[in-house]
């Protein structure tokens, strides 16, 4: 276990500082990347058993990613889909953010609708981090519930090489084609400082602004007072900010951590609709909207304790009080005189509590195995207003409020049968308080094939639980019966994936990476809003359709001296069976392709890197129910996102100019015929997906001493 | 630096190219002070009444309009007189800084009994000036008349009872006589003129179906069992429109059949009685009309003579009320109410009203019988017809009498309906209006302006008619 210690202590004390010295220009050295996520300690992603795929600190820095939304865009399998609430969330498989995690340092973040899922992508902001690490597939025994298609962990940075640390930066982003210093584009402003009081305690705090001023495209904004469609905004205006610290205290063998963060954001809400108020007695209208304002906040606290007791223990425990909360405050807007002339608040949704996940490993001095048991346990309380529903002809027929209290205990043991094949197998056991116990097993395996060649084998399951509206939508009136069912059965996730990495490095110079893997995926017991009885029509929701998903994937890097070229291909099989019950339930396979690739040049001389991004999402097709029940197939167009950069650095590194251009190719929306059609709207044909071209410049200086 | 330089050059260009100023509608509009009404019926009115007039907005200063008056065969201090006075020809109506509404004081003094000379006389008050403090117009309803004619037009606003809509409001044009009604009053309607046929009603989403049985003491809970799912409003099957009265308000078509002068022929009925006026209080926007379940009857209705004779009870009783039922021939319905057990008035006289504001069982072709909210329905039992002009082919103001055509009004009571409002936007769409022809051959355009209040509250309909001339 030398090797874990050793990796341990390459993190805490020199990789960071190694990172932060790369920051500007960096080198690519994908093979001594040190990953967290999965693994009993720290350690390369070449030790790992997991397959991590590494989004680093200077990846980020050359996209001038603001937030996971702004960076996530050019993952392969996973596709960023915004949605008219003006969240962003992940849909990864086909599954949406319901079934994917993420984390910040290991433990699940809140959002208003979840622990750990349903997050609002744009709320996640990137400046303290240091990297970012992605697995696919269900991780139950290491991540707890609803980590079925996937987990996002997102590493923050814990410590400097240097006493003073100060980094101010602003980055100025048109939003399409839109801008001005005024009421459109996209502003952000932020502040970092670090400082090693010595060589033990370490502190940092930042501050950021990221002011998104909505994307117009044709519509005429909050002041535009016709009744024709036009007011409002095509993207809702936001405003954020997030304040996030850290107190960091390291000992030779142990650290401890305690970070904080406060996040508020703004997203206001310009109804399309506007009240003319006419009065023909005077033939003048009072035009009105009917505005709402939804405002987020989030508290996060962590207080972290990890290291090794005399080489017989190593322990990682993390206490978290996490709160996000969603106030919505329902304008009545007089668009002439632009006032609001009532104006309502309450709260729209909540989620608070306290988490604990402890880890403990290394209990046997022995190169061969080692075993790692931990608990998880959170005590969650939610709250969702009647109207806080994810279809808006949906309703509960009161205010939610509930509590969930989760204990899992989990265990796993890593087996090195020899120095080329290792074993995991792990398990953990689910007891909540409100559902009956659920267990997720995994099993790891990786065998190092020799020259350069490794196959990893990774078989995991995961429960996903039902959500407020799945339990307790409630709509009943004389023409309608809808209904949550509070006897729902968490679903049940299950995944395969096998990877083969083969690496060729040629006389130090060049190095090649080739990565092939093939998945399959299963959710049983699917959710979903089912007829329960004809006459008179009935729905409710029930464990009935199953989804499964194969497919293979190749990605491929080459490093030849100052140039980097990557890409991947995934070719998919989505089978998803709508009511498994019903006569016609049509279970083909519906196929899809991704793509993507990345290329980046430096120039040492100039301190220059230019880099080229570009994801190509080929058609997605989905069985669809017409209201006369016949079932079509639906298809959402391909589309493709390029965005370029260019990234410089001037007076010894310390002031870092990034430029650039997202979304070349001008997406804006793609036609779909593959969303379902309601009781009430007709499929829509239209997919939102960004804001078209749209161009950034981010300048940032650091003063170091 | 020169680097630097550089690079901010390149984004200022980026700049140029992209910076636009965002589209600014001219948000400016003038005061205006019009009449609340086109017209007054003078014969509505005793002595004194106000005439009112309204502000376009609350008044930020004070002022006052200068009202002419011109009257038609009538004479000052004979025939009328206002306060203030208007002796001259012209009188002034200050009004308050905040007000939002005024009025001027009309007195009559045209004595009954009218004779022939009295109903040539008239009154018409204009404004010609108003004085405010900042940009005025002279528009909207500029100008009111006081006389025995009909109604020139108005603005109202039907009390259907906010979300729940508990109320029926039924609306004479020509008269401004608005007459409101709870819903649940009544049971069956029992239809004066010709034809022997009841009605059920279809504002509680009532359902009726036809059992094989004679004998109602006969038929029990039991033996209705298996119907009890399908008689109902709202099961999305396609038959069930036979268990409601036809939506279009075809009186040959109603759930119940023609009532037979031989008892045999007449049929026991199961009866759903729909569901209570909702009480919930709906999120803004949506509505909660239907409440409770009100229960089920038994029910077989006979002739006696020109008179009917209705038979009714719970499913298990196996005894009955048998209660006579009278036509009332200035009625479209005689109203029965199982909760009084009596005849109940809830229409107006079949001539004395145009539009009707319910809740309403219409269907949707396919899916079968439907609740609606916020509909109206023009009284085709008597007559009245509707049909509908888009505004890209007549503006609603200069639509005249050279515009009617009759072949366009068609035999349906739906033709404002439902399909004056788009729920999905809480508005009234703007791209259409009707045009109304009532049983004296009167032609009104009507323009629905809104079916929520301000704050967006579903059930506060609100419409503007004038007279086609």
């Amino acid at each position: 276990m030398n090797f874990n210690i050793k990796y341990f202590l390459f993190t805490a004390f020199t990789g960071i500082c190694t990172q932060a010295q790369q920051d500007t220009i960096p080198k690519a050295n994908r093979l001594d990347e040190v990953v967290i996520t999965g693994q009993f300690n720290p350690q390369s992603v070449k030790k790992s058993v997991f397959q991590v795929n590494v989004i680093t600190r200077a990846d980020i820095d050359r996209q001038a990613g603001n937030n996971l939304a702004d960076l996530l865009n050019q993952s392969l399998n996973i596709t960023v889909k915004p949605s008219p609430n003006g969240k962003s969330g992940v849909s990864m498989f086909g599954l949406d953010a319901e079934y994917f995690k993420i984390l910040v340092d290991n433990i699940p973040v809140i959002s208003d609708e979840g622990l750990g899922n349903n997050i609002d992508l744009t709320q996640m902001n990137l400046d303290d981090v240091q990297q970012i690490e992605i697995v696919e597939g269900s991780m139950g025994v290491e991540y707890g519930a609803n980590a079925v298609s996937g987990i996002i962990n997102i590493i923050t940075k814990k410590s400097s090489i240097h006493k003073w640390e100060i980094t101010p930066s602003i980055q100025e982003e048109s939003v399409g084609g839109e801008y001005n210093m005024n009421d459109m584009g996209r502003h952000i402003q932020s502040l970092k400082i670090g400082h090693n009081f010595n060589s033990k305690f370490y502190a940092n705090a930042m501050v950021t602004t990221n002011d998104f001023k909505g994307f117009f495209n044709n519509r005429k904004g909050e002041k535009y007072s016709e009744n024709d469609s036009l007011r409002g905004y095509e993207w809702r205006p936001k405003n954020q900010l997030t304040a996030k610290s850290l107190l960091s205290y390291s000992l030779k063998n142990h650290r401890i951590f305690y970070k904080f963060e406060y996040f508020t954001e703004d997203v206001y809400n310009y109804n399309v609709t506007v009240t003319p108020n006419d009065q023909a007695a005077t033939a003048t209208s009072f035009p009105t909207a009917n505005d709402i304002t939804y405002k987020t906040k989030r508290f996060f606290h962590n207080l972290n304790a990890s290291g090794r007791f005399a080489d017989a223990l190593n322990y990682d425990i993390s206490l978290s009080y996490q709160e996000q909360k969603r106030d919505a405050e329902d304008n009545i807007y007089d668009i002439r005189r632009d006032e609001n002339i009532k104006t309502e608040r309450y709260r729209y949704e909540s989620r608070k509590g306290v988490y604990s996940k402890g880890n403990f490993s290394n209990f046997l001095k022995n190169e061969t195995i080692d075993f790692l048991v931990g608990y998880e346990v959170s005590d969650i309380s939610g709250y969702a207003s009647v109207l806080a529903t994810g279809d808006n002809l949906l309703r509960r027929s009161e205010n939610t409020d509930n509590k969930l209290g989760s204990y899992d205990v989990f265990a796993a043991t890593e087996i090195n049968i020899s120095n080329k094949f290792s074993l995991r197998p792990g398990a953990r056991a689910l007891f909540s308080s409100m559902f009956d116990t659920q267990a997720a097993v995994s099993l790891s395996a990786r065998y190092d094939l020799g020259r350069g060649y490794e196959l990893r084998a990774v078989v995991g399951t995961a429960p996903k639980l039902p959500s407020y509206d799945e339990l307790y939508t409630y709509l009943k009136d004389v023409n309608h019966d809808v209904q949550g069912n509070l006897n729902l059965k968490p679903e049940q996730g299950k995944s395969i994936f096998l990877h083969l990495n083969k690496t060729f490095i040629a006389e130090n110079k060049m190095q090649f990476r080739t990565k092939f893997t093939a998945f399959y995926m299963d959710v049983a017991n699917r959710i979903e809003l089912v007829i329960v009885n004809s006459t008179p029509l009935q729905l409710q929701f029930n464990n009935v359709d199953i989804y499964r998903t194969f497919g293979t994937s190749i990605t491929s890097s080459m490093d030849y001296d100052n140039l980097t070229i990557s890409g991947g291909f995934t070719f998919s099989g989505v089978s998803k069976v709508i009511d498994a019950t019903a006569a016609d339930a049509n279970d083909d396979y519906l196929y899809g392709v991704q793509l993507n690739s990345n290329v980046s040049y430096r120039i040492p001389k100039w301190k220059t890197v230019f880099s080229a991004f570009l994801k190509y999402n080929g058609p997605e097709y989905q069985f669809v129910t017409l209201s006369d029940n016949t079932i079509v197939k639906g298809k959402q167009n391909d589309f493709t996102f390029f965005d370029a950069t260019i990234r410089k650095t001037f007076a010894k590194d310390r002031f870092e100019v990034t430029a650039g251009a997202r979304n070349l190719f001008n997406v804006i929306a793609v036609n779909t015929t593959a969303s379902g059609a309601g009781t009430h709207t007709a499929a829509s044909t239209n997919q939102l997906l960004g804001y078209g071209r749209s161009y950034f410049l981010k300048l940032l200086y650091h003063f170091n001493f | 630096m020169k680097a630097k330089i550089y690079f901010l050059t390149l984004f200022l260009i980026a700049l140029a190219f992209s910076g636009c100023e965002s589209d600014k509608t001219d948000l400016s509009q003038p005061f205006v002070v019009g009449f609340a009404n086109l017209s007054h019926d003078i014969t509505r009115m005793h002595g004194q009444a106000e005439i009112k007039m309204k502000l376009s907005e609350p008044a930020t200063s004070n002022g006052s309009v200068i009202i002419k008056v011109t009257p038609t065969n009538a004479q000052y201090t004979v025939d009328f007189e206002t306060i203030p006075s208007s002796e001259s020809g012209t009188f002034e109506v200050p009004f308050l800084a905040g007000q939002t509404e005024i009025s001027f004081t009309y007195e009559n003094k045209i004595e009954q009994p009218y004779v022939e000379d009295d109903k040539l006389k008239s009154v018409r008050f204009s404004i010609i000036q108003i004085n405010y403090d900042s940009q005025v117009s002279i528009q909207g309803y500029t100008s009111t008349l006081v006389g025995f004619g009909i109604s020139l037009g108005a603005t109202l606003e039907p009390e259907i009872g906010g979300p729940n809509q508990g109320n029926q409001v039924f609306i004479d044009l020509s008269t401004e006589l608005v007459t409101t009604s709870v819903r649940d009053k009544w049971d069956l309607g029992f239809y004066s003129d010709g034809l022997s046929r009841v009605v059920i009603n279809g504002s509680l989403y009532m359902a009726a179906k036809q059992l094989d049985a004679t004998n109602i003491d006969a038929v029990t809970a039991a033996t209705v069992q298996q119907y009890q799912s399908q008689v109902a409003v709202g099961t999305f099957e396609a038959s069930n429109v036979n268990y409601v009265d036809a939506p279009n308000g075809d009186i040959g078509k109603t759930a119940i059949s023609e009532i037979s002068a031989n008892d045999n022929d007449n049929k026991v009925y199961l009866l759903n009685l729909g569901y209570s006026i909702g009480t919930d209080v709906p999120p803004v926007g949506s509505v909660a009309v239907a409440g409770s379940s009100r229960g089920w009857k038994k029910i077989r209705i006979l002739k006696s003579g020109d008179n009917y004779v209705l038979q009714y009870a719970d499913l298990n009783s196996t005894m009955h009320t048998e209660v006579t039922i009278p036509r009332s021939p200035d009625y479209n319905f005689t109203f029965f109410s199982f909760n009084t057990q009596n005849v109940v008035t809830i229409e107006p006289e079949k001539a004395k009203w145009d539009l009707n504001f319910t809740v309403f069982t219409n269907e949707i072709v396919g899916s079968g019988s439907y609740g609606y909210s916020d509909f109206v329905l023009n009284n085709l039992k008597a007559g009245v017809k509707v049909y509908r002009v888009n505004t890209s082919v007549k503006s609603f103001e200069n639509f005249a009498l050279t515009d009617i055509n009759d072949a366009n009004f068609t035999a349906d009571q739906r033709i404002i309906g439902a399909e004056w409002r788009d729920v999905f936007t809480g508005t009234a769409y703007t791209d259409r209006y009707y045009i109304l022809k009532d049983i004296d051959g009167n032609y009104y355009k009507i323009k629905m302006m809104a079916f929520v209040n301000q704050g967006g509250v579903r059930g506060y309909p609100k419409f503007q008619y004038k007279l086609v001339q």
